[in-house]
């Protein structure tokens, strides 16, 4: 029978302290980081299914044409030809993959095509109208 | 998580995503939460239906959960012949029966990382399947309403959200281990005195 003063016991409890400490520090100041970064964006809207993103650096390169295509509201067909290529067969390859089978010479290209074509096939925002008449 | 599976999300919706979440249960390193997170959001854009998606996906976490529940069931015998005369895992198995409802239940969302463990101990103790699938529903159906409301919220910017909630995870992973340590300093504390007071003065 295990005794209370038994050195493995002591061990474990000493062991499970520090690496509970270790933890709490490392993820603690992550936390902190994260919430930093996470307080300074509000969410849009809710239930706003017709909100359309505009913020490019939101890209990823796991993403689809179709997928980034729905997210910034601009025709998959326009992506595709900015970089010459056949929506055939690729539409479901993530921006990673594409890079990978047609630009294999230049990293990273792909997305800045899709980044500089979003940027000059966004929608316009709609105009405000003004609550007062305007006096001449 | 890998990008890779992200793209599989987004090419072929709620059932793969149901799978991951399977294989998510059954402890295979996918980092699920961020996956429901990334669920949510994507419903928001429109790419998948959230009733079916959060549907589809809890049968395939629950499912998940009752294998592993059914692994650590079928590994009982063998525990038990290995470690059944040891007074400390008697107490511990004691203890975890005693709080196992609310054990199942908070790593369902809060201490994920000790969901697969928990599965394994729970079908190792002797708890009833029932109970278990009944807190273990409960609690992936909190963890899928949460993350998933929580992505839906901040739709494209999920990966913030992501971020924050997966080091608040490992923080409360850091507290529940530092709070078992302290317990058990404490426990043994009092059985060194307990002991002295038990020896005679010579």
């Amino acid at each position: 029978m295990e005794t209370p003063t038994n050195p493995k016991q002591r061990s474990l409890v000493t062991g499970l302290v520090i690496l509970g400490l270790i933890i709490v520090i490392f993820f603690g100041l992550r936390t902190v980081r994260a919430f930093r970064e996470f307080r300074g964006h509000r969410p849009a809207p809710p239930f706003a299914s017709e909100h359309i993103e505009t913020d490019v650096s939101l890209i990823r390169d796991w993403m689809t044409i179709p997928f980034i295509s729905k997210m910034y509201h601009v025709p998959s067909s326009i992506l595709f030809e900015a970089l010459e290529i056949q929506p055939h067969k690729n539409r479901e390859k993530s921006l990673r993959q594409l890079n990978e089978e047609y630009y294999p010479q230049a990293e990273g290209i792909v997305l800045e095509k899709v980044k500089a074509t979003i940027l000059a096939n966004q929608p316009q925002p709609t105009p405000v109208i003004p609550d007062t008449p305007v006096v001449p | 998580m890998s990008d890779f599976l992200l793209t599989q999300v987004i090419n072929y919706g709620a059932p793969v995503f149901a799978i991951l979440l399977f294989l998510g249960a059954l402890g295979v390193p996918i980092g699920a939460s961020v996956l429901v997170i990334a669920a949510g959001a994507f419903s928001q854009q429109g790419i998948l239906d959230w009733p079916l998606a959060a549907f589809l996906g809890l049968v395939g976490v629950v499912i998940g959960d009752a294998l592993s529940f059914g692994i650590g069931y079928y590994a009982k015998d063998w525990v038990d012949n290995r470690f059944g005369k040891s007074p400390a895992w008697r107490s511990a198995k004691e203890s975890f029966e005693a709080r196992a409802g609310l054990a199942i239940y908070l790593t369902r969302f809060l201490i994920t990382a000790l969901a697969v463990p928990i599965n394994l101990i729970a079908g190792g103790s002797g708890i009833k399947f029932r109970r278990f699938m009944v807190y273990d529903s409960l609690g992936e159906f909190t963890w899928i309403i949460l993350y998933g409301g929580l992505g839906y919220l901040f739709g494209s910017q999920w990966e913030l959200v992501s971020e924050f909630v997966s080091n608040f995870g490992g923080l409360i992973l850091g507290l529940a281990i530092l709070g078992i340590g302290i317990w058990l300093a404490r426990r043994r504390r009092r059985s060194i005195e307990n002991t002295n007071e038990k020896v005679p003065e010579a």
